[in-house]
């Protein structure tokens, strides 16, 4: 053939594609249209010597004769789908043309009224496209809706990774002064030397007093706002206030405890007074607790037990109650943790920063009278890093420690008490 | 389960017979006295938020009426309470050191707990989310003077060691710290908020191809805005009234902060460290009542609102 030799005279364009076989075959012509028809030329050769189709991609690259090679990047990609049977499409990455015969049509139309303009060295390419392969834009969702997740995963874990880390920190301080001899003994030498007796015997009465308080008015309450209050203001009202009872700061509720129960009711700073304080502070979480575990009971029980003409009270005691025990259980074993830890309420109401316990006998386990001041372990861990100089620092994590671990044992008690209720839950 | 109920019952009355039938009688005919202690309890919530403003206001009051100049006190740096022969109440610093340390920790705290809100809600399932919901609840348990007790022994060296300052506990550490303490009612109110989304929101925007960062940000977001500002603002109202914490982390010192690594104290704290020096009764005494005061209606402002906030949604969806 000896166009190529006359086509190197002027400008042509050059159709090339991979052929199934590997390597690139390429073929010229004078006109676009002449080499888009060729595309269709190619593919009919190939049916009928019973060759695989050659899939696209097609590259048309206008040459001249000074300037032979094509830039890198194509100035048109249109897409098909070369296995898609019919017409249709558009030719772009979301939505490719269907059929090469399409495919040709459509490009000889573009070339008509003048849509593809090449200069030489550029290149029209026809892609091709699956119909369910990813597009860029999806491909971009992609990398952005991984991006997203691995900055929330990374918020995460920017909260739970420097957690344990300090708390493994601590208790690496902690462990030389850790032993049971260090529960067991009182502070000695101005709280420089010993252990946490006192303020854990004082922390164990604080949390049992307030927890005796708190907990049947919590649960009552609970019961009250689930089963017998109605859906109005007045409700609403207790709610906020249940909702703003946990609120107001801790110490505002040492303001109260000091205005209400050290100097009105005369209590004077006491166990006793600081008991109240925390059980007027704990009370949400009951509260709150109970309501849910209420709640969860289906009312198909409560109507069940109504028609075989049960009272409400009835209902509540011999229904309800039974079957929500695990959940107000929960809530009270919260409030425990919670009353075990907090600080300010107890600071003006009844802790006291020293004081020596018996350490054997019954003594050492009954020491104080409700009017008695007290020690407390978050008190003491207060006083001890803050205000007595010379403590050896193990102490002070020791301290931390014992108290990290109490409050924590008693809230994994209380998670675990609901995973093993749940995994039992029959409705 | 009914069923469960039954047997459990039906064990008990052969158990113990007779004491158990009379039981029941005795506690069915108390019905009427029952109920009554029921309403109360339920009442109760409210007599203690009255309880507890009235008697801080009580003790408040002596100063309130007149003794105290008003103005002076919200707008004077001078806290010089025990002062011979004139006193001078002026709670700017504190009020400033309350202001400064409550936003810089809501920097930290918001995107965290909203990020981590979004992730247990969204991209994890199963295990992993168990797992993530019991350690931030577990995060949540941590008492704050335990908070304090980091602050001052353990991030107050790293501070002065990465920037020099000369005291590690300052606003930044306080910051930090008040982050901690605030992120997991943000994560846990936020997730509740989430998952209030009803699921038809996110199987339409599934079904019209979105992604699940576009089902996040352009559906759930302004879904759920209301229960999500609603968990910052009890963040704030977390991080306004938080006390220990700050006593020990943020270095209580009265001067007008002006960087980061300045030391400031709060209005909580200034009550924590004074209250058991200040003589009962007297003026000093009763003006760190006029505090709690203010913290009280600022908390219970912050609580009102995002209470309102949450049941505004509950409305529009009913």
């Amino acid at each position: 053939m000896n166009e190529l030799e006359r086509k190197a005279a002027g400008p042509h364009y050059v159709l090339r594609w991979l052929p199934h076989d590997g390597g690139v075959s390429q073929d010229a012509y004078l006109s676009l249209a002449a080499a888009f028809a060729g595309i269709m030329q190619h593919e009919e050769a190939c049916r009928q010597d019973g060759q695989a189709q050659p899939l696209p991609p097609w590259d048309i690259t206008l040459q001249s004769p000074g300037c032979d090679a094509p830039n890198a990047r194509p100035r048109y990609v249109y897409h098909v789908n070369a296995r898609a049977a019919g017409g249709g499409g558009e030719g772009t990455e979301e939505s490719p043309w269907w059929g090469l015969v399409t495919a040709v049509e459509q490009l000889t139309r573009l070339d008509r009224v003048g849509q593809i303009k090449l200069r030489a060295g550029q290149t029209v390419r026809l892609a091709h496209h699956e119909v369910f392969t990813t597009t860029s834009n999806e491909r971009w969702k992609r990398v952005k809706e991984n991006l997203a997740r691995l900055v929330f995963l990374g918020t995460a874990l920017a909260l739970i990774v420097p957690m344990a880390a300090i708390l493994i920190y601590l208790l690496v301080q902690a462990w030389p002064v850790l032993s049971f001899s260090f529960l067991v003994q009182n502070p000695r030498d101005y709280m420089t030397a010993g252990g946490v007796w006192a303020p854990l015997v004082g922390t164990f009465w604080l949390v049992w007093l307030s927890l005796l308080i708190a907990a049947p008015v919590g649960v009552l309450a609970g019961v009250y706002l689930n089963e017998y209050a109605r859906n109005n203001w007045f409700t609403r009202i207790i709610n906020l206030a249940v909702v703003n009872l946990a609120g107001v700061p801790s110490i505002v509720h040492a303001l109260f405890g000091v205005g209400a129960f050290v100097m009105f009711a005369g209590m004077g700073r006491s166990l006793l007074a600081a008991s109240c304080t925390l059980a007027v502070m704990t009370l949400p979480v009951i509260v709150t607790s109970t309501r849910e575990a209420l709640a969860a009971v289906p009312i198909a029980f409560r109507e069940a037990c109504w028609n075989l003409g049960a009272s409400r009270w009835q209902t509540i005691r011999t229904i309800v109650l039974p079957n929500s025990i695990s959940g107000i259980l929960t809530g009270v074993i919260l409030q425990v943790s919670r009353a075990a830890g907090e600080t300010a309420p107890i600071l003006f109401t009844g802790a006291v920063f020293f004081s020596t316990l018996p350490e054997h006998g019954v003594q050492a386990f009954f020491p104080y009278g409700l009017g008695d001041r007290c020690m407390a372990l978050s008190m003491h861990l207060f006083t001890l890093s803050t205000q007595v100089r010379g403590a050896t620092p193990g102490l002070q994590y020791g301290t931390a420690v014992v108290l990290i671990g109490l409050v924590l044992a008693v809230n994994s008690l209380s998670i675990g008490l609901r995973v093993y209720l749940r995994s039992r839950k029959k409705w | 389960m009914s069923d469960q109920t039954t047997t459990t019952g039906r064990a008990v009355r052969r158990g113990s017979g007779r004491v158990y039938a009379a039981l029941q009688v005795v506690l069915d005919r108390t019905e009427p006295a029952v109920e009554w202690l029921i309403r109360l309890c339920g009442w109760s919530a409210i007599l203690f938020v009255f309880g507890i403003f009235f008697f801080v206001f009580r003790e408040a009051l002596p100063m309130l009426s007149g003794k105290l100049n008003l103005t002076e006190f919200f707008t004077s740096d001078q806290w010089r309470p025990t002062a011979e022969p004139q006193p001078h109440y002026g709670i700017l610093v504190q009020l400033l050191g309350t202001l400064a340390v409550t936003g810089l920790s809501m920097l930290i705290a918001v995107p965290l707990g909203l990020g981590a809100a979004v992730y247990i809600s969204e991209f994890s399932g199963g295990r992993v989310r168990e797992t993530l919901k019991i350690l931030i609840e577990l995060l949540a348990a941590i008492p704050s003077v335990v908070w304090g007790f980091i602050g001052y022994m353990v991030l107050g060296p790293i501070i002065i060691r990465c920037t020099g300052a000369p005291v590690g506990v300052n606003l930044l550490n306080g910051s930090i710290i008040l982050a901690l303490m605030s992120v997991p009612i943000i994560v846990s109110v936020g997730e509740d908020a989430l998952k209030a989304v009803p699921d038809s929101f996110r199987e339409a925007a599934l079904s019209l191809g979105a992604s699940r960062w576009e089902i996040v940000y352009r559906v759930l977001f302004p879904a759920a805005k209301n229960g999500l500002l609603a968990a910052v603002l009890l963040g704030v109202g977390r991080a306004i009234g938080e006390t220990m914490a700050v006593l020990m982390a943020t270095g209580h010192s009265l001067k007008m902060p002006h960087s980061l690594l300045d030391p400031i104290r709060t209005l909580t704290a200034t009550i924590a460290a004074e209250l058991g020096e200040a003589v009962q009764g007297e003026a000093h005494y009763r003006v760190l009542f006029v505090i709690g005061l203010v913290l009280f209606v600022v908390t219970f402002i912050v609580n009102l609102t995002a209470d309102l906030v949450v049941k505004g949604i509950r409305n529009e969806r009913a």
